[in-house]
């Protein structure tokens, strides 16, 4: 995914990518990532859990923003479950 | 197909569940997996407020419209063709067909891999300008295919977002 990200940047396109393994994020080097470590499959957290998922999004659309040094893999930390997320799931939400 | 590329599909089918119940196993493959290394990092700011920009998803966890060919299973090297899937496709008319994770989940909610539904929400609240054509593989492509990758369907869907002019693009792995 890392190789389609780097190809859509280079056309010109800012690109955010959601990562799962950092290792291999590593080396490919999207423009931008967010790693969590969650299930495969699972890039934007669980089927139902709708500020989990609205909270990824938020983070990776500032991410879009905040990264300004090329190649950099921002880590929010989130564990795949008992995680409060900050984000109105009204999508009232501040962005650049 | 030959037993032996029966076999290593069948291998990567089990090992692509285990991956997806235990993600410290994927980790570890993912720390011995030989991928492309690179130094130089493409990159270009983001200008606009999100509530001007044209968004995009691209995902490579292999969903695909009911009606379109599915990715090619057969061939245990993967299959690096594209899928353009419409901005206003509704969750029901999508299919996903990737052997090697368990998507049990992302059928059941499809928001939590390639969440055209919240986009749209976003894009309705004005808090995204709109939800461009979307684009989706499927993420497992070793050699000869990872050359088509490249060369061809990524810089394909590349220029298409240019033509769509595509502000921004959210990318989501199986």
């Amino acid at each position: 995914m890392g190789l389609i990200a780097r190809s859509i940047e280079a056309a010109g396109i800012p690109t955010v990518s959601i990562i799962g393994l950092r290792d291999i994020a590593e080396k490919v080097r999207p423009p931008r990532a967010v790693h969590l470590k969650w299930p495969f499959g699972h890039p934007l957290g669980e089927p139902g859990k709708r500020d989990q998922q609205l909270a990824t999004i938020h983070y990776a659309l500032r991410a879009l923003y905040d990264i300004r040094s090329p190649g950099t893999i921002l880590d929010p930390g989130w564990p795949w479950r008992r995680q409060e997320y900050p984000v109105a799931t009204t999508l009232d939400w501040e962005l650049p | 197909m030959s037993l032996g590329d029966a076999l290593k599909q069948r291998f990567y089918q089990v090992i692509g569940r285990l991956y997806t119940r235990f993600p410290a196993l994927a980790r570890g493959w993912g720390r011995r997996f030989e991928a492309l290394s690179f130094e130089y990092v493409p990159f270009v700011r983001l200008e606009k407020p999100l509530r001007e920009c044209r968004l995009a998803l691209v995902t490579t966890g292999g969903v695909h419209l009911r009606e379109q060919t599915p990715f090619d299973m057969r061939d245990p090297r993967g299959d690096a063709s594209l899928r353009v899937i419409p901005a206003t496709t509704d969750h029901e008319r999508l299919s996903i067909t990737h052997d090697y994770y368990d998507h049990s989940d992302a059928e059941r909610d499809l928001n939590i891999l390639f969440p055209l539904e919240l986009f749209r929400d976003l894009a309705r609240k004005r808090k995204i300008g709109a939800l461009a054509t979307c684009y989706s593989f499927m993420g497992h492509i070793e050699p000869p295919h990872v050359e088509t990758l490249l060369k061809t369907t990524a810089p394909q869907v590349a220029g298409m977002l240019r033509q769509e002019r595509v502000d921004a693009v959210l990318l989501t792995p199986a």
